[in-house]
């Protein structure tokens, strides 16, 4: 049981940045893991996750966030984007560089499930194996959610060593 | 440089996203190298990463507030619990309570038969078991008539006496002490009468209730005739299976000679006489 306090206090970090990434809100992401912990916490002695404890915990996560979602949702609850973090940093688009509150946006945009599975793949480092099964999809349809998601964002990016903005189409 | 064949969209997604194994990444890189295009779509989605983990890694880097300390919330976790546990036992205690309670206070609570019933049909059921007896119909014999009075009076605490039944052609055979109805002092005395014919009569009596009050109830149960009353002596009920104008005749004898004729007996005897 002790070890598994431990595996569980080790992805804490990542849940809290993938969290942080998928609400946009820090409070709110934090809440998001303190329940997804408890949970599986109170989960483990009947439950044991079987495979990696870190994908256990992210589809936990994942769950509550969309069960939030459909909540919020009834409610008609909306996130301010101007309470976006990375606002500080969006002078300058100097050639090659993307405007971060740019691309911030345009993950904001994305349809929830491409924004998850192109955060747990990019964010996360999690292999397309692992990121399927938290997610609880096919392989082939998770990396055609990457790639729409690829796309959408790509009219933020530009093309290498041009101004991201030339590629808009 | 070796030429590589087409490459799929999908396996240089798979790149960027560091999903290929050493020997396919640099199959990719081969290509890349030989494929601008390819070369800079590749270069925009590692801009992508790059943004994106400028957006976010930082979230990770910072202290993790106590609250997502996963010992601390398990010990939390375990002490809400049994806190739920103490809560459940209270739970349990006070239903226990409850019933306790409710199981007391079931006097109170329930409509409980009226007293008479209950005398009735224990002086019916008596009346049947020992009227049916032979050689053990009665505990003391009438040859000790007095002596049986006496005894049964100490008992019930409340003297009483035996009607004299000959006038309806009765004689006294005996009679028993019988546990009894505790509201009306737990024991009862069983005066058994027989006519020529072998026909049993039977009279039972008991202290008076703790109402004292006056009461006077006719009932047929399990085949038998009942005549009762109550005053602030004593319970009477005479039992038996005679014809109805032979047991109104009895019945009226032994409320007459119990009650001593008293003027008080005016409900009962009209009810004898005319109900």
């Amino acid at each position: 049981m002790g070890d598994l306090i431990a595996e569980i206090e080790a992805c804490v970090p990542a849940l809290r940045r993938y969290a942080r990434a998928l609400t946009r809100n820090a409070d709110v992401a934090d809440d998001l893991v303190q329940d997804c912990l408890e949970r599986a916490l109170a989960r483990r002695g009947l439950f044991r996750p079987q495979g990696p404890v870190r994908a256990w915990l992210f589809t936990i996560l994942l769950n509550l966030y969309r069960n939030g979602l459909r909540t919020s949702r009834r409610r008609g609850e909306t996130v301010a984007i101007e309470d976006m973090p990375s606002e500080p940093m969006t002078p300058a688009a100097q050639p090659g560089h993307m405007a971060l509150a740019e691309i911030a946006r345009a993950i904001e945009a994305l349809p929830p499930e491409q924004k998850e599975a192109l955060l747990l793949v990019v964010l996360e480092g999690v292999s397309y194996a692992e990121a399927a099964g938290i997610l609880g999809i096919p392989q082939g349809t998770l990396m055609s959610r990457l790639s729409r998601a690829r796309a959408a964002l790509r009219i933020f990016g530009g093309t290498s060593g041009e101004p991201y903005l030339r590629t808009v189409k | 440089m070796t030429t590589v064949g087409p490459i799929s969209r999908e396996t240089l997604l798979a790149y960027a996203d560091g999903q290929l194994s050493a020997a396919e990444a640099e199959t990719v890189e081969a290509y890349l190298a030989a494929n601008p295009e390819a070369a800079a779509e590749v270069a925009l989605w590692r801009r992508q990463d790059d943004a994106i983990r400028t957006l976010f890694s930082p979230a990770a880097a910072e202290p993790v507030p106590l609250r997502l300390k996963p010992a601390r919330l398990s010990a939390e976790l375990k002490t809400r619990s049994r806190g739920r546990w103490r809560m459940a036992a209270a739970a349990v205690v006070l239903l226990g309570l409850g019933l306790g309670a409710g199981w007391l206070a079931r006097p109170l609570l329930e409509r409980t038969p009226p007293a008479s019933d209950v005398l009735i049909a224990s002086a019916v059921n008596a009346h049947h078991v020992f009227s049916a007896e032979n050689r053990h119909a009665v505990e003391v014999a009438s040859s000790e008539e007095d002596h049986l009075v006496t005894w049964l009076s100490n008992r019930l605490e409340t003297p009483i006496g035996a009607p004299d039944l000959s006038p309806e052609g009765f004689g006294l055979k005996g009679g028993r002490l019988l546990p009894g109805d505790p509201a009306a002092g737990g024991r009862a005395a069983q005066l058994m009468y027989e006519d020529a014919a072998g026909e049993r009569v039977t009279v039972y009596i008991t202290a008076a209730l703790p109402d004292r009050a006056p009461a006077y109830e006719f009932a047929t149960r399990d085949g038998a005739a009942a005549f009762y009353w109550a005053n602030a002596q004593i319970t009477c009920t005479v039992v038996g299976t005679l014809p109805d104008e032979r047991m109104k005749a009895v019945s009226q004898a032994v409320y007459r000679q119990l009650t001593g004729g008293s003027s008080g007996m005016g409900i009962a005897s009209d009810y004898l006489e005319h109900g």
